[in-house]
């Protein structure tokens, strides 16, 4: 047991990109994960909601990953790395849920296509869907480990093509379950605020 | 593309009614049931410091829901959130601090529709 950081939208589906939103607010699945094996939850920030906005675009990293962007999603970062030290200085089991497939929350695989951009509109069916993380939490797990944090990482796969919530909340579960990660020991007193 | 599910309804929510403590209120599942999204205020534990920084971050959120006509509610306690939304220009909505599930479901049911629902490019959801 220990505690859950999870995406904003997760609890929140309204701060979604527009035709987004899988439910009306809360995503179940995931906080009955959460939930049933003991873990507290905590909710992180929508990057891009307070970026870019409720009428944004969909769009991949590249077309994210600007000097701007970085600078907003670190200055996120360092306030949740201040929260998670305090919970990793008591003790606590972390674990980041993210979303897949965002090119700000994905934990394993984000959205990817260097050429896009210009008008909006391109075929259906690109696959943008690539191995890797999202800009915020590339740069939340950068900050905590520059303060020796090494967080579990899971994620919600609504937006994947192969999305099956069986095999979403087994993953999760595995996830919550496994070791600590390397690294992940009791942050030192003196970076618990 | 399936229909964007969005209820236009955000509730600011205590820590204790996402956490609860055993007997308590289970204000999440009482939320995710009725269609409503949720903004966590900040667990009472943290300092104070966090606390400011965490009800601002939840203010700028709120203010972007706010320009595009959001429904809010307060759950529980807000802390500070009331400086914190004042400093963007909002007030704190209408309150409740529940004492069981169905005191908290009847408030949400009797809200009024958010101004969004009525006017958004977005179709309204089924919450």
């Amino acid at each position: 047991m220990g505690v859950a950081f999870v995406a904003h939208c997760l609890l929140n589906q309204n701060s979604k990109v527009g035709d987004g939103a899988h439910c009306a607010g809360v995503y179940s699945p995931v906080v009955d994960v959460l939930r049933d094996k003991g873990w507290r939850i905590e909710q992180m920030p929508c990057p891009e909601l307070t970026f870019t906005g409720l009428n944004r675009f969909w769009a991949v990293r590249e077309q994210l990953d600007t000097a701007a962007y970085r600078r907003h999603c670190r200055r996120l970062a360092a306030a949740m790395a201040d929260m998670i030290a305090v919970r990793a200085g008591q003790g606590e089991d972390i674990v980041l849920v993210g979303v897949e497939g965002s090119p700000s929350m994905g934990v394993h695989i984000t959205s990817s296509d260097p050429a896009r951009g210009g008008h909006p509109e391109w075929p259906e069916g690109t696959g943008e869907h690539v191995s890797g993380e999202g800009i915020f939490v590339e740069e939340l797990r950068l900050e905590l480990a520059r303060r020796g944090i090494t967080p579990k990482l899971g994620g919600e796969t609504h937006a994947l093509a192969d999305h099956d919530e069986g095999t979403q909340r087994a993953r999760l579960e595995a996830t919550l379950e496994a070791p600590r990660p390397q690294g992940s020991a009791q942050a030192p007193a003196w970076q618990a605020p | 593309m399936k229909p964007d599910e969005r209820s236009f309804r955000v509730a600011f929510v205590a820590d204790r009614y996402v956490n609860p403590p055993p007997g308590g209120v289970d204000g999440l599942a009482v939320l995710a049931q009725a269609g409503w999204g949720v903004m966590q205020l900040p667990a009472p534990d943290y300092p104070a410091e966090i606390t400011t920084r965490v009800l601002a971050e939840v203010a700028e959120h709120a203010e972007e829901f706010s320009r595009h006509g959001y429904g809010f509610v307060l759950v529980g306690d807000g802390g500070g959130l009331a400086g914190a939304l004042a400093a963007v220009g909002l007030a704190v909505p209408d309150q409740i601090t529940p004492a069981d599930a169905a005191e908290l479901r009847s408030f949400l049911d009797s809200r009024p529709a958010p101004p969004a629902s009525s006017w958004s490019w977005l179709a309204p959801g089924p919450g």
